[in-house]
């Protein structure tokens, strides 16, 4: 579980995010809409602390990542986090890209990180991919490829930051049916998206981010058939989908 | 005595150039001289890489790291090494800095190239570094991997990669300018070259000679340094 409490961010002048509040219970679905720069981002990154609050506290199944004496590393690895640009290590194979956490945080011995990499690979579909180079991957290949990376650390917890947003049109599909499977095998997820069939099939609940702050939230359904802010329904009417 | 040289002197260039030879080369084994600077040059040249390359990625580190006493201590370092030239530079190590410790010139001389050389490489590896994209970073620490290994497992390879260009054109630049080593009374290969001059007053053979020699040197560390990078890029092959 996340607790959110007070959430405050900025850069500068800047306020990113103002003040948010929010509780994420095990086995949530939540998804982050919103215009660009409403700091659905940095919400995301906030959570496992890639980007520092400058105000409130995270908690994470009751500990306070926010908290100097809070070991992060250990936090982190129960939060996997896909990136809009995969962000593979492009010197390691697929295997190596798998194993190379697992091994080093100590989770694993070797063997038992590449059997359970094989595990992933076949689950997303790219077991036959094990020995090649990222560059030898088409983006939706890569992007499953990163997904199965932070499987392999077995994280209660997924941050997916528009994972789709870079990928071509015919290769979504594909990224978004790895992460059905993930939901449907209740996975805690938090997911920042333009894909609107998603989250309405996928997502628990809805936020919709604006300027900042929380503007609207609830279910799929309250958030996309009955928007009550005017920004929202702007937002929803300016989108195709 | 031009006139005696040119008396005795055989007339063809073919046997001008076999008598040059014979004297510059041949005559009281003065190949083997040129064979001893080659070592030394070598020497000096290889202790200085290790060295500079130990200085230069740990300067780099500091450099980049947030703890802004680290930061001025490199770019202090950097400042002076880069700001006076390493003839000086050699000339002080020898003859104020170790003087009174009696260390010998081939350690005062890998000190004083490794100690400068390690300037360069340090802007060339933090160069590296900053090639690698913030992602990397950020998908190594989302992992859970700590600092250190994120750096060491993820960004250092492939900062290694990006740097090796440069980091190969240092090594060259760095064996020739081992060529100063006779400021401190070293015999080195061009040191070794120019006592043969001296001592024959026939120039031409033993310089270009030594010349081949560098030329030899630096086409096999040329020829090494691309297969290393080949072997690195291969994880860039579609």
């Amino acid at each position: 579980m996340i607790i959110v409490d007070g959430l405050t961010k900025s850069f500068g002048n800047a306020t990113i995010l103002n003040n948010i509040s929010q509780e994420i219970s095990d086995g949530e679905r939540l998804v982050v809409i919103g215009p660009s720069g409403s700091g659905k981002s940095t919400f995301l990154r906030c959570l496992n602390l890639l980007e520092q609050p400058t105000g409130g506290r995270i908690l994470v199944d009751d500990v306070d990542i926010t908290a100097k004496k809070t070991d992060i590393n250990a936090i982190r690895r129960k939060m996997g986090m896909v990136f809009q640009h995969f962000n593979l290590f492009p010197h390691k194979t697929v295997l190596g890209n798998l194993t190379l956490a697992p091994v080093q945080t100590g989770l694993m011995k070797k063997d038992e990180a590449e059997k359970t990499a094989m595990q992933l690979l076949n689950r997303v579909g790219l077991a036959d991919k094990a020995d090649a180079y990222p560059v030898q991957l088409s983006g939706g290949q890569k992007q499953r490829v990163a997904i199965a990376r932070s499987l392999a650390m077995r994280p209660r917890i997924m941050l997916f930051d528009e994972p789709t947003s870079a990928l071509d049109p015919e290769m979504v599909g594909e990224v978004l049916d790895v992460m059905r499977d993930l939901a449907k095998e209740g996975m805690t997820m938090v997911v920042v998206t333009h894909e609107m069939h998603f989250a309405r099939d996928v997502g628990s609940r809805v936020l919709f981010m604006c300027d900042g702050v929380i503007a609207e939230q609830g279910t799929p359904q309250e958030v996309f058939e009955n928007p009550q802010c005017a920004r929202l329904q702007q937002f929803l009417n300016s989108i195709s989908f | 005595m031009l006139l005696t040289f040119l008396a005795t002197s055989p007339t063809t260039w073919s046997e001008r150039l076999s008598f040059e030879i014979e004297r510059g080369l041949l005559r009281y084994d003065r190949w083997q001289s040129l064979l001893n600077g080659l070592g030394v040059t070598l020497q000096v040249a290889l202790g200085a890489v290790l060295l500079g390359v130990t200085i230069g990625l740990l300067l780099a580190l500091m450099r980049i790291s947030k703890f802004k006493i680290l930061k001025a201590i490199s770019a202090t370092y950097l400042s002076i090494i880069r700001g006076t030239p390493v003839t000086l530079q050699l000339l002080i190590w020898w003859f104020v800095v170790f003087v009174p410790t009696g260390l010998s010139q081939l350690w005062v001389a890998i000190i004083a190239f490794g100690v400068n050389s390690g300037a360069y490489v340090c802007e060339i590896f933090r160069g590296g570094i900053l090639a690698v994209d913030k992602g990397q970073t950020e998908a190594g620490r989302s992992l859970g991997l700590s600092g250190g290994k994120t750096l060491g497992y993820i960004v250092l390879p492939q900062a290694l990669k990006n740097a090796l260009p440069s980091l190969g054109n240092e090594f060259i630049m760095l064996i020739k300018e081992t060529s100063i080593v006779g400021f401190i009374g070293m015999v080195d290969l061009t040191r070794a070259a120019n006592m043969i001059n001296s001592r024959t007053f026939a120039p031409f053979v033993p310089l270009i000679s030594a010349g081949i020699l560098y030329w030899g040197i630096i086409t096999i560390l040329t020829w090494l340094l691309g297969s290393l990078e080949r072997r690195l890029r291969k994880s860039d092959n579609r």
